[in-house]
């Protein structure tokens, strides 16, 4: 699985890209922790210690359009990407 | 237990070359806490029907922040208030650093400036004396020009200035107000200080700044400054906001050539993380506040050119020079802004000034070669001719420098069409037509187009597809706006927003701890209510109605050209459906006094 990645996580990985070796569809938990073993630098600045969910203001958007549902199964196609927000002040 | 810190009040008249010394009681602190709320309640107090925003009645505030010079972090900030000349309404806006500090050691909670000099001033307020000082030399000079110059000639490196540049001696309705390299940059206080005459302030006090539990405030201050170096603010520390430009590209959501498209095909080569990617070709500098942890100023500069040009890469400043005018020229982009800072003007009105000029070129309505290089979208080379000629109101410059709604109306031709603005300021780089939370807040603010005041858009962008009804995104905007008045009273610098568990509760529990007057959330939250009351009852007086809270035409009549999110615009019917949704919980919020008051009842 492709996986686009921008801000802290593209800063921490050294790439603006990274391949998830996933089989099939995979839930927001399990592509959190499938990001975190292919990338542990990520942890703890973009994914919590608990390797469970991203850290704010990192977020994950399918074709940088909309945030899984609960529970929702997503794959290749559906584009992941690891946004980021820095809100101004 | 009555209120710790400073709590003077300086009015100053400059026509009368006068100053009187109050002091202010604990009710107005309980009242107004500080910052913002205290400027704002200065202004109400001052300001009760139509002001000449260029006049001598309009009276500029300085109110400092109730947790400046103390161990509070992220805290030396003030806020600085007065009647905008580019939205004949209220303008607030903040800035910090050893200023806002010092303001406080000369016993100051507020100061507070009227009337018109007869010759260009600069205002000393040095260990309690005040001087009216002549300022003609420094005519002509940057704000960092005329710290040196002022330092130099008191032969104090200490002393503290803040000052406006060539914008503000002309009168710019953007110019910005300078302390330390920060600048109170939008709605053109710069502007006022110079219809003033008013060319710098120099402060010199080290008056001890009393808190009330030292011992309390030192160990939340100690929590709050650990959580400041950690993965809170990492965002912040590393990037810097300038890294939203890649993120809003990839949504198809980044306005482009002014607001005429979401998506900018030069967007990778102006992203200020590439100048950090591209080590051999850029010096990265950081900078910060006076007593931040955070050192959140990333600058960049060619490293084959003076260091002292760097450029500060925030998101607003590179969006407005190179998407929205379409120029994909990283070092033009950097020039321009480190041409304004120069100058003392606001990056996004002088950008989006600049866009639309652009746009009314491509339709024959201003000259290609108003500022020599063509007036063209993606034409980098005119910014800086362009940007100069504003400062000094040179030819064309002198058309643009009123803002794009004034200038619309001096081009004519429909020229209005592509004035992005709302309230008269120019919109910041967010795009409205795909934030529906966020639209609501920019038609609604006081301010005038102000992301920082509604700050929504953050709550939009994590879930673009989620559908909301009316009654939330009203409810969203509304929290949005009253924590916003919260943390500019207090002042904290909202980059440290996530430090906290829960604001409400820890903000209080702080300001208790450091003021000696008690206050709970609950107390928190009903003083930014009150002051959003105020501030909304002197726009009623000076002018504003219902029908003023409303959005650039293009968002209801163009709708997204290409990318992901092509075809959507807004409906005005809809907006208009969200409005009565939050006046209505407004109401409910201050028990229906809202609508007495922005017809210009006083606050109960």
């Amino acid at each position: 699985m492709t996986v686009e990645l921008f801000g802290m996580s593209r800063a921490l990985a050294g790439r603006a890209v990274i391949e998830l070796a996933v089989e099939g569809p995979i839930d927001y938990a399990g592509f959190v922790r499938a990001l975190a073993d292919a990338v542990p630098a990520l942890v703890p600045d973009v994914i919590d210690p608990s390797r469970d969910e991203l850290v704010e203001p990192n977020l994950l958007l399918l074709d940088g359009r909309r945030a899984p549902r609960n529970g929702e199964q997503f794959g290749a196609d559906d584009r992941p990407c690891v946004l980021f927000l820095a809100s101004g002040g | 237990m009555s209120y710790a810190g400073p709590r003077d009040l300086l009015e100053v008249d400059l026509t009368t070359r006068s100053a009187v010394r109050t002091v202010l009681g604990d009710d107005v602190f309980a009242d107004a806490l500080g910052g913002v709320g205290l400027a704002v309640r200065l202004i109400d107090e001052r300001v009760r029907g139509p002001v000449d925003p260029l006049g001598p009645q309009n009276p500029i505030v300085f109110a400092a922040g109730p947790f400046a010079s103390t161990p509070v972090p992220a805290a030396n900030k003030h806020a600085l208030a007065s009647i905008s000349p580019l939205t004949g309404l209220l303008n607030e806006g903040l800035s910090s650093s050893h200023f806002s500090a010092v303001l406080r050691r000369c016993g100051l909670a507020a100061l507070v400036i009227t009337g018109t000099a007869d010759e260009w001033t600069t205002l000393a307020i040095d260990n309690g004396t005040v001087r009216f000082e002549d300022a003609t030399p420094l005519l002509g000079c940057s704000a960092r020009e005329t710290t040196r110059a002022l330092r130099e000639e008191y032969g104090d490196r200490s002393v503290r200035v803040c000052a406006i540049g060539v914008a503000g001696e002309h009168g710019v309705r953007y110019a910005a107000v300078e302390n330390d390299g920060r600048q109170a940059g939008r709605g053109g206080t710069g502007a006022v200080f110079g219809a003033k005459r008013l060319k710098a302030i120099v402060l010199r006090g080290r008056g001890e700044v009393r808190i009330a539990d030292p011992q309390r405030t030192a160990e939340i201050s100690a929590t709050l400054r650990e959580r400041a170096v950690g993965p809170k603010t990492a965002k912040y520390r590393v990037l810097g906001t300038g890294a939203n430009l890649r993120v809003l590209q990839r949504m198809g959501q980044l306005p482009t050539r002014n607001f005429t498209a979401a998506v900018f095909e030069g967007a990778e080569q102006v992203t200020p993380e590439r100048a950090r990617e591209s080590r051999n070709s850029y010096l990265e500098l950081r900078a910060g506040c006076a007593g931040c942890p955070v050192q959140c100023e990333h600058l960049y500069v060619r490293k084959d050119r003076d260091r002292r040009g760097a450029a500060a890469s925030e998101y607003e400043s590179v969006w407005a020079f190179g998407p929205n005018c379409g120029v994909d020229d990283l070092d033009a982009v950097l020039d321009a802004i480190a041409r304004c800072d120069e100058l003392g003007l606001d990056t996004i009105s002088a950008g989006s000034t600049i866009a639309f000029a652009m746009e009314c070129a491509d339709h024959g309505l201003v000259p290609r070669e108003a500022f020599g290089p063509a007036l063209r979208f993606g034409n980098g080379a005119v910014l800086v001719p362009a940007l100069d000629a504003i400062a000094e109101r040179r030819g064309f410059g002198d058309v643009l420098a009123d803002g794009v709604r004034a200038a619309a109306e001096r081009i004519g031709g429909g020229a209005s069409r592509f004035a992005m603005h709302a309230k008269g300021l120019e919109l910041p780089g967010y795009e409205p037509r795909t934030l529906p939370t966020y639209a609501l807040g920019l038609s609604t603010c006081t301010r005038g187009a102000c992301h920082n005041r509604a700050a929504t858009y953050d709550r939009d962008l994590r879930d673009p597809s989620e559908d909301r009804d009316d009654l939330a995104r009203a409810s969203d905007a509304i929290a949005a706006e009253d924590r916003a008045v919260a943390w500019d009273s207090l002042v904290l610098c909202k980059f440290v927003r996530d430090c906290f568990t829960d604001f409400e509760e820890e903000a209080s529990e702080l300001w208790s701890a450091v003021a000696g007057i008690s206050l709970d959330a609950e107390g928190l939250r009903r003083a930014a209510q009150r002051t959003w009351e105020r501030k909304r009852a002197i726009n009623a007086r000076l002018g504003w109605t219902p029908g003023d809270d409303t959005l650039p035409e293009r968002f209801f009549a163009e709708p997204i050209p290409a990318g992901a999110n092509a075809g959507r615009r807004i409906d005005p019917e809809r907006l208009l459906a969200l409005q009565a949704a939050y006046e209505a919980l407004r109401r409910e919020n201050v028990g229906h006094r809202t609508l007495d008051v922005a017809r210009g009842a006083p606050l109960g």
